[in-house]
């Protein structure tokens, strides 16, 4: 049976976790309450939205720390993305052009639409036909692509 | 009309209703009806020749563009003009903006100048002109009346598209029917069929009124030339459009005369523009800074607009103190920041003009800071982790609890929760820490002293406050093992004893340099001598092996000495033996 790795145990975070601990505790708080919050008046598909806005926040924000401000060190960026608190996925997405303000990775995958092709939320505004706002299903985005 | 007027008098009505009279000629206003004398002296039809208003409009675009560029940018680029002019009445160039050159004219002769308070005049003095209603004449087909903002007309051709200030001779004729019928309209309105327009004709009215009395250092009189217009044919010759500027100095602002006439002709549009304007007007007239009062057209005010000018660096400076009087964490994000909302009833906060250059800002400051607080943390000496565990340790651990128990017990503790010394350091330590407890106190002090000896000098000297003990000294079971009632006086008595700390002038990190050093150097000698002991072993090895190669061959010698030594006696020696048993063989025979 391998060892169970409680809070306690475990191996301490590198160097730098403590000033960030604090945001990104309160991330998880809301991440908490958005969990918990009522599905009620909503519709099914609008009840992830806050999740994946947060997740967006999150991992925003390690990768800001990370590549904008460079206020982390490369081992501290490691740690945070092995558990779980970016996601390394969608930040390897921004790094590309275009992609630079992706709001999910569900909204670029083409694979499960009836068109095969991307969410609304990619959509430059120029480019939109109608100008009233949009709110996408996979998360609520209202618009992340970069051209506009 | 009760009596003729004078000849070269002209009657207008000033923004207050008041009738007033103008002489063209003397250029003297008066309130008093010049009646008319003996002056031999034709009324003159049309002193002011437009200098360029009666070019076409519209074909004559660009040539209008290239005017304005020529008395926007030399004229206007120093400060010159408005400092000698203060309160000037509008230059040439409100006039520029004839048909529909006028509103890129005007932006873009404020891009070309940038100085100071003069784009503010400007702003204030040449309000934009542009045509506002479009009137079809009757009977006259192609034409139409174009009424500009200002209030000036000219007519327009649709068909060849020519524009006119002076309107041609046919065109003329629809033009004063069309006034005729505008005026029959309004006095229809007059006597009775209220309509909603006509509470907008009031509010209208009263607009200028208010221009009029905030700006008192206008003169009162306003001249309005073309105003009355059946029995004046001079309105059909459109005399409104000036150059001079000794006119302008007069206070005869044709702007002023322009915005202020015909408030009851027709419904005049009271846009966002005009509140703007009286805005300014009125709050320059107070003695405000355009800062102060909420117009915003552009979203930033030019330069200079606000009393001192504040550069975009000033700004940024401003935002950069607001977030550091606030102690904001740069760790945080900006969504955070402004969630929070403490630095927003801040004036610095307006400093910067948007979100987006707040966010920048923020950015940057935030990078630096953090910067900062990164070689802060490095000059800083490191903290010993276990020092929290160790002071634990000496208040709770006892001889009555396992390990586990005092761990279940005291997990609750920062020290005890502290990922950075592992569980297994912590358990040791405890488990050294009991076992030394139950030692008699005579070891314990003893050991605490030997520990104290081995501490260097420049750790630990007479001027070691209690307080500031190395932490060498705390992470150490040999210290905490002692209560420390008994331990202080002892540890106090100690570094009484101690020398001063050396004097040499040399700070804590050369000392530390120079330990590394003196380390370094043992370590060298140390290596050395063990080199030198192994090769002395080695020789000494060496030496066995060769003595005992020499006794070897010495033997070896001597052996094959022996073996050479064969002298006549050992031959004799040895045939005697033989004849010896011969003898012996053959007696014994015998």
């Amino acid at each position: 049976m391998p060892p169970i790795r409680s809070a306690r145990n475990r191996k301490p975070p590198p160097e730098g976790f403590d000033d960030i601990e604090d945001t990104l505790l309160e991330f998880a708080n809301k991440m908490k309450d958005a969990e918990n919050a009522t599905h009620e008046g909503k519709k099914r598909y609008e009840t992830v939205w806050p999740i994946f806005q947060i997740t967006h926040q999150r991992s925003r924000y390690i990768y800001d720390l990370y590549y904008e401000k460079e206020a982390i060190s490369r081992q501290l960026y490691d740690w945070l993305l092995k558990n779980g608190y970016g996601d390394a996925n969608l930040i390897a997405k921004w790094k590309k052009q275009g992609y630079e303000k992706l709001c999910c990775l569900r909204c670029i995958q083409t694979k499960e639409t009836n068109f095969n092709s991307t969410c609304i939320c990619r959509v430059p505004k120029d480019t939109m036909k109608e100008q009233h706002t949009i709110e996408c299903v996979s998360c609520g985005c209202r618009g992340c692509s970069s051209s506009d | 009309m009760a009596t003729p007027l004078a000849p070269g008098w002209t009657e207008h009505k000033a923004p207050t209703g008041h009738s007033y009279f103008y002489n063209n000629e003397t250029k003297k206003s008066t309130y008093t009806r010049p009646i008319a004398q003996a002056q031999a002296q034709a009324p003159p039809p049309a002193q002011f020749i437009p200098s360029y208003g009666s070019g076409q409009l519209a074909g004559g675009f660009q040539a209008n563009q290239f005017q304005q560029n020529q008395y926007s940018g030399p004229q206007y680029q120093g400060n010159q003009f408005p400092a000698q002019f203060p309160g000037q009445p509008p230059g040439p160039q409100a006039y520029n903006n004839g048909g529909r050159g006028g509103r890129g004219g005007f932006r873009g002769g404020r891009g070309d100048s940038r100085g100071g308070h003069a784009n503010h005049d400007r702003r204030r003095q040449e309000p934009e002109d542009k045509p506002k209603h479009r009137y079809k004449l009757p009977g006259c087909d192609p034409w139409v009346l174009v009424k500009t903002k200002l209030g000036r007309r000219f007519v327009h051709n649709t068909d060849t598209k020519e524009s006119f200030w002076k309107f041609p001779e046919d065109v003329m004729v629809a033009v004063i029917e069309y006034d005729r019928r505008e005026r029959e309209k309004k006095e229809r309105r007059e006597r009775g069929e209220p309509s909603d327009v006509e509470d907008e004709v009031a509010v209208m009215a009263e607009e200028p009124t208010a221009v009029a009395e905030v700006e008192p250092g206008r003169a009162a009189i306003v001249p309005v030339q073309n105003n009355e217009a059946a029995e004046d044919s001079s309105e059909y010759e459109e005399i409104e459009v000036t150059d001079d500027e000794e006119e302008a100095e007069n206070g005869e602002g044709p702007s002023k005369r322009q915005r202020t006439d015909e408030p009851d002709d027709q419904p005049v549009d009271f846009d966002e523009d005009d509140i703007a304007y009286q805005l300014q007007a009125m709050g320059e007239d107070y003695g405000l800074d355009p800062g102060e009062y909420g117009i915003d057209e552009d979203g930033t005010w030019e330069e200079g607009a606000e009393g001192l000018p504040l550069t975009e660096e000033d700004s940024k400076a401003l935002f950069y103190d607001l977030l550091n009087d606030f102690m904001i964490n740069p760790y945080t994000p900006w969504e955070k920041v402004v969630e929070d909302g403490y630095i927003i009833d801040d004036d610095r906060y307006l400093a910067l003009p948007n979100m987006k250059a707040r966010k920048d800002c923020y950015d940057e400051w935030s990078r630096e800071k953090i910067q900062e607080l990164r070689e802060r943390r490095e000059k800083e000496a490191k903290k010993d982790p276990k020092i929290p565990y160790f002071k634990l340790l000496e208040e709770y651990a006892s001889v009555k609890l396992y390990w586990p128990e005092f761990k279940r017990k005291y997990r609750k503790e920062g020290a005890m929760r502290d990922t950075k010394v592992p569980d297994k350091e912590k358990e040791k330590l405890y488990r050294e820490h009991v076992k030394r407890l139950q030692l008699p106190q005579n070891t314990l002090k003893s050991d605490l002293s030997t520990m104290l000896k081995a501490q260097p000098l420049s750790q630990l000297n007479r001027s070691t406050p209690i307080e500031a003990i190395p932490s060498a000294i705390l992470t150490d079971l040999r210290y905490i093992s002692l209560p420390p009632k008994i331990r202080d006086p002892l540890l106090e008595a100690f570094i009484s004893t101690l020398p001063p700390p050396p004097t040499d002038g040399v700070s804590a990190e050369d000392q530390e340099a120079e330990a590394a050093k003196r380390r370094e150097r043992r370590r060298r000698e140390d290596a050395l001598a063990e080199r030198e002991a192994r090769v002395q072993n080695d020789k000494r090895k060496q030496q066995k092996d060769l003595a005992y190669g020499r006794g070897k061959l010495r033997e070896e010698e001597m052996e094959l000495q022996r073996a050479m030594n064969v002298g006549k006696d050992g031959l004799r020696g040895q045939l005697m033996e033989q004849l010896g048993e011969k003898d012996e063989r053959s007696l014994v025979i015998d």
